[in-house]
C-alpha cells in the first residue's frame, strides 16, 4: 500500500513538472511564426464574395491582387501587384474608358490537386488573363452573390452577363449542369472583358470611374483558376471553394479550421521569391516622413525579399481576457487593448511604466472611417420640407453634440473628433478646417432653436413640445448608453427626443419607408478616396429613392454637381477646391452631424518589429518580422510554473484527512 | 418491457414532430426570411445579392402555403431536411451544417468524456468517503465545501482557475485546443478542472444523501452486525443499492456529452458543439440553430428512454409497464 501511494506521489509530482502553460509545441520555438488571434471566424474565402475585415486576413495573404498599396508611403500611394504597371485610362469615341491590364508573366497559382482537371498530372500552371477574365465574370455571375456588382456595373456589360446568366440557366437544366468556365464561354463572356493575349486584358467601362483603380487593389478581383471553383463546389466530401483557396499570395492556407485554427504558410514558390526586386517583393526603402523615426526602415529589413516570416497561426479567442492573458504571457505577437484594461495599459497616450519595462510597443492607427449622426432630409419636421426651420433646427442640435465627451466616456478617449465626412488619411482631409457647428456651444444652439421657431423646445405655433424619434436597431445595454447620452444633450436643449429601439428588419423597414427622423451609422472606407465618403450624400444614392447608402436622403443639386466633378478627378487643387465647396455645402445643411473617426490602439511584442498601423484592410502580413529567438529567450523568463502551492496543497489535505481518519478508527475501536 | 418501449418510441414521435413544429413556428414566423438574409450578405449588399441568397437557401418559398405546388412550401422543406437528416447548410457561410456538427462532436466528447467520468468517479468517491465518516468533521466540513462549491457560478470558475492555475501558477496553457492526444491533455486540464469543481458541489451533497439513507438501512446494520467490514458495505451493498437514484442523473447526461458546453467551450477555445451553437446565436445562423435545437431534443428523448431503461438494469425488481 506504501508502495502504491510512493508511486502516485511520484507520478503525480512528475506531472506537475511537466506542467507547462505554453500553447505551443517546443520545436516551433525556433521558427519565424506570428501569433496572433481571431474572434468571429472568417465567412468566407471566396475572393469575390469575401468583403470583412476577417475574410480578408487570410485571403489577403493568399491571393495577390492586381495592384498593391505602398505598406508605409501616406497618403495611400497605390503601386503594381500582379499587373506590370498600373493601368490608366484610354478614353473611347463613344465616351467609354478603356483600361488595360497586363499580366506579370511567370506568375502561378499555388500547387492544388483541381489543376488535374486541366492538365492531368499537373499541380499548377501559370496565371493568364482569362483567369482575371473569370473573376470578373464570377462577379457577374448572379449566383456567386458577389456584394460589389452594383459598384462595378460601370464595366461594359457586366450587368447583362448576369442576366443572360440567369435565364440560361432557368430555361436550360443542361446548362446549368456545365462547368462552370463552360457556362461563361457559351454566354460569349462580358462585352467590357476581353482577353487580348494571355497576359493582356482590355477593361472597358460605360462611364469615367477613376475609382476602379482602387478595386484592383482588393481581393475582388484577383484572378481565381476556374479548376477550384469547378473542383471544390462541396458535393460528395469535397471541400467549398469559399473553404479552399487556390491564390498566387505569398503565403498559403495549411489549415483552415475557423472554429479553431487558422494556419498559413510562405509559399517557397510565390512570384516574389522566384523574382525578387518586383514591387511588393522587398521591404520598401522609403515612406512616409516620420517612418524613419518610428523604426519602419529598419536597415535589417530594408530591401530584404518578402515574407519574413516561415509561418502565420490565427487562433480561435471568443473571449477578450484570456486572449489578451496569452499576449502578456508572451504566446501572441500582437493585440488590442481590452477596455478593462486599457487605463492599466495606457497611460496619458503611452505605454504604462509596466509594459514599457516589458519592452512591450504601441502602434496606433486612425481608421479611415466616419461614424455620424443623420437626419432624415425627407422628414417634414427634421429635413429639407422644413426649410431654413429645419436647417436650423439640426445646426442647433449638432451644436450640442458632445464629440470630444463621447470619445472619453466610451471610447476611452481614442478617436478623431470629426468635422466632416472625410477621415484622416485620405485626399480631402483638412486637420485644421473647424466645422463651425461641430464646437460646443448650448447658447448659440438655444437661440438657433429659437430662430427655427422652437424657443425652449417649444413650438411657437402650436404650444406644443417639440418631440422627435432617435431610430435605431440596437438594442444592447451598451449602444443604448450612447445614444442616451446622446439624446439626454439634446433635452438639455429643451428637445425631446426618443429612442426607438426596434429589430434589425422593423428598422429597416423604416428606413425603406423614410419613416424615421434620427439615426446613428458609421462607414468604413472600402478605398482611400474621398469619393468613397462623399458618394454618402450624393442623391443618386439616396435610400428611399435609390435604395443606395444615403440614408439622409440628402439632395443637393449644387452638392450634386460638384461629385459628379470632383469623383472624375485625379488628386489635384481643382479637385481639392471641389471638396471644399461639397463640405460648405454639408457644413450649411447639416444632414450629418460627424462624431467620431475611430483610433486603433495595438501592443506588440518587444520581438516583433514595429508593424506600421495601415487603419485600411490590406495585408501586411508579409511585412511582419518577428525574432524567435528573443522570444523564445523572454517567453521563458515570463512563464516559470509556480509549483509549491501543489505540493503545500497536498500536505494540507494529508494534515486534514489522515487525523479524521485516526479519530475515526480510534472510536470504531 | 417491449411494449413499454413501442409506447415511449411512439410518444418520441409525437414529441419530435411538436418540436419540429415549434421551430418552424419560432425560425420561421417570428423571424422573417429578410431578417435572416441581412445578416448573412452584411450591410453593404444590394437588395438583388439579398433575393439572390434567398433564392439560393431556399427561404423565397411560400412559407405554409403554396397553391400552385403544395409541397413547395418552407414547411415541408422544413420537415423533410429534419426527418431525413439533411440538414442542408449554413445560413452564415454556406457550409454543410451536418458535417460541422460532426466536427464539432470530436472536440466537444475529448473535454465531456473526460470530465463526465473524472466527475462520477470523484463524485461518488469523495460521497462514500464522507458518507464513510458521517458525524464525523469531515463530513461536516465537507457539507459546508459542498454547499460553497455549489454556490458559486460557473464564470467565476472560469476567470478564477484561468487567473490561478494558468496566469499565476503557469501550470496550463489559459485557452485553446488540438486535436493530437499528447498536446490536448495539456489544454483540457483547465476547462475539465472547471466543470469538476463547478459540478462537484451538488454531487457531493446529492451522492452523500443518497449514501447516508441508504446506509442507514436494516441490512447494512445486519451486515455490520455479521462482521462485514466498513469499506465493504460502503463499496459493496450501499453503492450498488443507492444506484437507482444515482442512474436517474447519470444517464441522462451521457446522450448531452455530445452536446459540449456553450460557456467552459467558449472560453476555453475548445471548437465543440457547444462552441458552433454560440456562433450560430452571435451569427443569426438560424438553419444552424434550428439542428441544434431538433438534435438536442432527440437526444433529451433518448437520455429519458435510457434511464427508463438503465432502471431495470440497475435494479431487477423495477419493471416497465
Amino acid at each position: 500500500m506504501k508502495r502504491r501511494l510512493g508511486a502516485v506521489a511520484l507520478a503525480a509530482a512528475l506531472a506537475l513538472s511537466a506542467c507547462s502553460n505554453n500553447p505551443y509545441p517546443d520545436a516551433d520555438d525556433s521558427r519565424a511564426i506570428f501569433y496572433t488571434f481571431f474572434d468571429d471566424p472568417p465567412k468566407t474565402l471566396d475572393p469575390q464574395i469575401a468583403y470583412s475585415v476577417v475574410d480578408h486576413s487570410v485571403i489577403g495573404n493568399v491571393y495577390d491582387t492586381l495592384l498593391q498599396y505602398h505598406y508605409l508611403k501616406r497618403p495611400y500611394t497605390l503601386m503594381p501587384g500582379l499587373l506590370e504597371e498600373i493601368p490608366h485610362p484610354e478614353k473611347q469615341a463613344d465616351g467609354r474608358v478603356a483600361y488595360t491590364l497586363r499580366l506579370r508573366p511567370d506568375l502561378r497559382f499555388h500547387e492544388d490537386p483541381c489543376f488535374e482537371l486541366s492538365t492531368p498530372g499537373s499541380r499548377t500552371r501559370e496565371v493568364t488573363a482569362a483567369d482575371v477574365a473569370f473573376a470578373f465574370a464570377r462577379i457577374g455571375d448572379p449566383a456567386v452573390g458577389s456584394p460589389v456588382l452594383e459598384t462595378l456595373v460601370k464595366i461594359s456589360g457586366l450587368r447583362e452577363f448576369g442576366e443572360k446568366l440567369a435565364k440560361r440557366r432557368t430555361d436550360d437544366a443542361s446548362f446549368a449542369a456545365l462547368r462552370i468556365d463552360r457556362q461563361y464561354a457559351a454566354i460569349g463572356g462580358i462585352t467590357g472583358v476581353r482577353v487580348t493575349s494571355p497576359h493582356e486584358l482590355r477593361l472597358v467601362l460605360d462611364e469615367p470611374y477613376p475609382q476602379i483603380r482602387f478595386w484592383l487593389a482588393m481581393p475582388f478581383t484577383s484572378p481565381v483558376p476556374w479548376e477550384a471553383v469547378a473542383t471544390y463546389d462541396g458535393r460528395e466530401g469535397r471541400d467549398l471553394f469559399a473553404e479552399h483557396p487556390v491564390g498566387t499570395g505569398p503565403f498559403r492556407l495549411m489549415r483552415y479550421d475557423k472554429r479553431s485554427r487558422i494556419v498559413m504558410e510562405a509559399d517557397p514558390s510565390w512570384y516574389g521569391a522566384r523574382h525578387p526586386g518586383a514591387p511588393g517583393t522587398v521591404y520598401p526603402s522609403e515612406g512616409a516622413r516620420e517612418d524613419a523615426e518610428r523604426g519602419y526602415l529598419d536597415a535589417s529589413r530594408v530591401g530584404k525579399p518578402l515574407p519574413f516570416l516561415q509561418r502565420i497561426e490565427y487562433w480561435r479567442e471568443k473571449e477578450d481576457m484570456p486572449a489578451f492573458t496569452k499576449f502578456l504571457q508572451g504566446y501572441y505577437d500582437l493585440s488590442g487593448i481590452p477596455k478593462e484594461n486599457f487605463d492599466r495599459i495606457v497611460l496619458e497616450g503611452g505605454l504604462s511604466p509596466a509594459m514599457a519595462e516589458k519592452g512591450m510597443g504601441l502602434a496606433k492607427a486612425v481608421a479611415a472611417d466616419i461614424s455620424y449622426l443623420g437626419f432624415n432630409m425627407d422628414d417634414p419636421v427634421v429635413g429639407a420640407p422644413a426649410g431654413e426651420r429645419g436647417r436650423k433646427l439640426r445646426q442647433a442640435m449638432s451644436l450640442v453634440t458632445n464629440a470630444d465627451e463621447f470619445k472619453r466616456l466610451f471610447l476611452n478617449g481614442r478617436g478623431i473628433a470629426a468635422q466632416s465626412p472625410i477621415p484622416p488619411g485620405i485626399f480631402g482631409y483638412d486637420p485644421d478646417y473647424r466645422n463651425p457647428f461641430r464646437k460646443v456651444d448650448p447658447a448659440h444652439a438655444a437661440a438657433l432653436l429659437a430662430e427655427a421657431g422652437y424657443p425652449g423646445g417649444i413650438d411657437a405655433k402650436t404650444g406644443e413640445p417639440l418631440r422627435l424619434n432617435f431610430d435605431t436597431p440596437a438594442t444592447d445595454t451598451r449602444s443604448l448608453l450612447v445614444f442616451q447620452f446622446w439624446v439626454d444633450a439634446w433635452r438639455r436643449l429643451g428637445i425631446d427626443v426618443q429612442i426607438a429601439a426596434t429589430s434589425y428588419n422593423q428598422f429597416q423597414d423604416k428606413i425603406r419607408r423614410g419613416a424615421f427622423q434620427v439615426f446613428q451609422f458609421g462607414w468604413i472606407a472600402d478605398y482611400p478616396d474621398p469619393e468613397n465618403f462623399l458618394f454618402l450624400l450624393w442623391s443618386g444614392m439616396a435610400r428611399t429613392k435609390n435604395g443606395g447608402p444615403n440614408t439622409a436622403n440628402f439632395q443637393d443639386p449644387r452638392y450634386d454637381a460638384l461629385f459628379d466633378l470632383m469623383k472624375a478627378r485625379d488628386d489635384d487643387p481643382e479637385r481639392l477646391r471641389l471638396i471644399g465647396e461639397m463640405r460648405a455645402i454639408l457644413e450649411r445643411d447639416c444632414p450629418w452631424i460627424p462624431i467620431i473617426h475611430s483610433e486603433g490602439y495595438a501592443l506588440y511584442q518587444p520581438w516583433v518589429a514595429p508593424p506600421k498601423p495601415v487603419g485600411m484592410a490590406f495585408p501586411v502580413d508579409k511585412y511582419r518580422y518577428v525574432d524567435p529567438t528573443l522570444r523564445t529567450k523572454l517567453r521563458a523568463a515570463w512563464n516559470r510554473p509556480i509549483r509549491w502551492p501543489a505540493y503545500a496543497l497536498a500536505i494540507a489535505t494529508v494534515a486534514v484527512v489522515l487525523p479524521g481518519i485516526a479519530t475515526w478508527r480510534r472510536e470504531r475501536s | 418491457m417491449l411494449a413499454y418501449l413501442v409506447r415511449r418510441l411512439a410518444w418520441a414521435v409525437v414529441t419530435v414532430l411538436g418540436v419540429l413544429l415549434f421551430l418552424f413556428v419560432l425560425f420561421f414566423m417570428l423571424a422573417t426570411p429578410d431578417d435572416i438574409a441581412r445578416k448573412a450578405v452584411g450591410e453593404k449588399a444590394p437588395q438583388a445579392v439579398l433575393d439572390q441568397w434567398k433564392a439560393n437557401h431556399g427561404y423565397d418559398k411560400p412559407r405554409v402555403w403554396n397553391p400552385e405546388s403544395p409541397g413547395d412550401t418552407m414547411l415541408v422543406e422544413h420537415f423533410r431536411r429534419m426527418l431525413t437528416f439533411d440538414f442542408g447548410n449554413s445560413d452564415a457561410d454556406d457550409t454543410p451544417i451536418g458535417a460541422r456538427l460532426w466536427s464539432g462532436a470530436g472536440p466537444s466528447l475529448a473535454f465531456t468524456v473526460p470530465l463526465f467520468v473524472s466527475g462520477l468517479v470523484l463524485g461518488i468517491s469523495l460521497s462514500l468517503f464522507i458518507a464513510f465518516f458521517r458525524e464525523t468533521y469531515i463530513d461536516r466540513a465537507g457539507t459546508v465545501i459542498a454547499v460553497l462549491a455549489m454556490s458559486v457560478s460557473t464564470l467565476l470558475y472560469i476567470v478564477g482557475v484561468q487567473f490561478v492555475l494558468g496566469k499565476l501558477l503557469r501550470w496550463f496553457p489559459i485557452s485553446g485546443f488540438d486535436s493530437s492526444p499528447e498536446v490536448m491533455i495539456r489544454f483540457l486540464a483547465l476547462p475539465v478542472i472547471v466543470g469538476l469543481m463547478s459540478g462537484i458541489g451538488g454531487d457531493l451533497r446529492f451522492y452523500r444523501t443518497v449514501f447516508v439513507e441508504e446506509s442507514s438501512r436494516d441490512y447494512v446494520r445486519t451486515a455490520r452486525a455479521k462482521g462485514c467490514s466498513e469499506g465493504r458495505i460502503m463499496g459493496r451493498h450501499v453503492l450498488r443499492n443507492s444506484l437507482i437514484p444515482i442512474l436517474t442523473g447519470v444517464v441522462m447526461q451521457i446522450p448531452f456529452l455530445f452536446a459540449g458546453s456553450l460557456l467552459l467551450e467558449s472560453f476555453f477555445g475548445i471548437p465543440g458543439l457547444g462552441s458552433i451553437t454560440v456562433d450560430a446565436i452571435n451569427a443569426n445562423d438560424f438553419a444552424t440553430l434550428r439542428v441544434v435545437v431538433y438534435i438536442d431534443s432527440l437526444l433529451f428523448i433518448v437520455g429519458m428512454i435510457a434511464t427508463d431503461v438503465s432502471y431495470t438494469l440497475a435494479d431487477p425488481r423495477v419493471r416497465l409497464g
